[in-house]
């Protein structure tokens, strides 16, 4: 499962969404400035307060890296 | 062999890029993401022809009038780590190890975040010191924040922050502001905003996040302490040169030194234009406009070899 923890205004969320629907991938977004607890498991699974955060089934990553978020999903589809 | 590289994806590389296509150069353009510096912009009001629009949309629409071009080749994944004069031309090495062979260069690379370089600042990157307001500013709901620096992008972040910290105090090394009068305007509306001059930022300090900041108030020679539960770094860019460094002619602070009237550089057969370059402006207009200049004049050099 692909979560990814975001702000409404943030560009880096955007391009990270828009590259899992031009892929097809399922994922489940969490608006951290209106969640605070979904913010507190933001911070405490990547230990910064950074968005995004993206949580590819266990590998967690901070920003949006295209190579290294490609790698990690087709690691979890192994 | 390409007729021209353009190392870059901001509003000065695309609009190059358009103008080569139509000139029929054999083009290619590197860069790692459209739309330049302004991108992570909430709002952009003096883009000319557009009232208003986000710096994401504005670089959507810039990558899309480039990616109209027939013939332009475009490596949208990668970034130039380095150019070297050859018999020919110029061979660009990138970060992914390619190799690419051409007549001429158009640097239009603009510039990157400048740090504080103080003690506390990378220990605390991204635990409380952040460099994205639009980006991170609702994730310090409920605190008092630091925002260093006193030009546009130091206003903009405390405009991103009024609704949600509780304070914001805005360290400004000089004694004034150089951002925007209507920027400035709006901040000064706010009973959230202190604005701190002649302020020196010396420290960041926490434990697992930001705790406090540490300034030297210049006006009573003192150091100060702020409890807060953040920093944004708003501090201005410095140039993305590195790569040329040793080829071009470069100033005392990094910036390509370019012959205004037609944005050639210290060597023939490169140009550059933009946030890059020597040019005082910092501004997308600047760059699309400077960017197509060069363009221009590189058409003729090309066409009289």
């Amino acid at each position: 499962m692909i979560q990814i923890y975001t702000t409404p205004t943030c560009v880096y969320c955007k391009m990270a969404k828009e590259y899992f629907k031009e892929h097809n991938l399922q994922y489940e977004e969490y608006d951290v400035s209106k969640d605070q607890s979904r913010l507190n498991e933001m911070v405490s699974k990547s230990h910064q307060m950074g968005v995004p955060v993206i949580d590819v089934n266990g590998t967690v990553m901070v920003g949006f890296d295209r190579d290294y978020l490609e790698q990690a999903v087709k690691e979890s589809q192994k | 062999m390409y007729d021209l590289i353009i190392v870059g994806g901001g509003p000065g590389g695309v609009a190059a890029g358009v103008y080569a296509d139509r000139k029929k150069l054999k083009t290619l353009l590197i860069t790692d993401e459209f739309g330049g510096q302004s991108k992570v912009s909430d709002e952009i009001q003096n883009w000319i022809g557009t009232k208003s629009i986000s710096g994401f949309d504005l670089s959507k629409i810039l990558e899309e009038h480039l990616r109209a071009q027939k013939e332009i080749e475009i490596v949208d994944d990668d970034l130039v780590s380095a150019v070297a004069k050859t018999d020919a031309g110029f061979e660009i090495s990138t970060k992914k190890g390619k190799k690419y062979q051409t007549k001429t260069v158009l640097l239009v690379s603009g510039s990157h975040h400048k740090q504080l370089g103080v003690p506390g600042e990378d220990k605390f990157n991204g635990r409380g010191v952040a460099y994205c307001s639009t980006c991170d500013a609702p994730l310090f709901a409920g605190k008092d924040m630091v925002v260093a620096g006193g030009g546009n992008s130091a206003l903009e972040a405390v405009v991103d922050l009024i609704p949600y910290a509780t304070k914001i105090y805005l360290l400004v090394r000089s004694d004034k502001l150089k951002g925007d009068p209507v920027t400035q305007d709006k901040i000064k509306a706010s009973d959230k905003v202190e604005i701190i001059f002649n302020a020196e930022v010396q420290e960041v300090l926490g434990d697992q996040f930001v705790t406090s900041v540490k300034y030297l108030d210049r006006t009573s020679n003192s150091i100060k302490e702020l409890p807060v539960g953040g920093i944004f770094v708003e501090i201005g860019s410095a140039p993305n040169s590195d790569f040329v460094k040793g080829l071009v002619e470069i100033n005392q602070y990094g910036y390509i030194v370019t012959d205004p009237k037609n944005q050639r550089t210290s060597v023939l057969g490169i140009w550059a234009a933009g946030d890059v370059t020597d040019c005082p402006f910092r501004q997308n207009n600047i760059s699309a406009g400077d960017s197509i200049k060069a363009l221009l004049d590189l058409y003729n050099y090309l066409n009289s070899q």
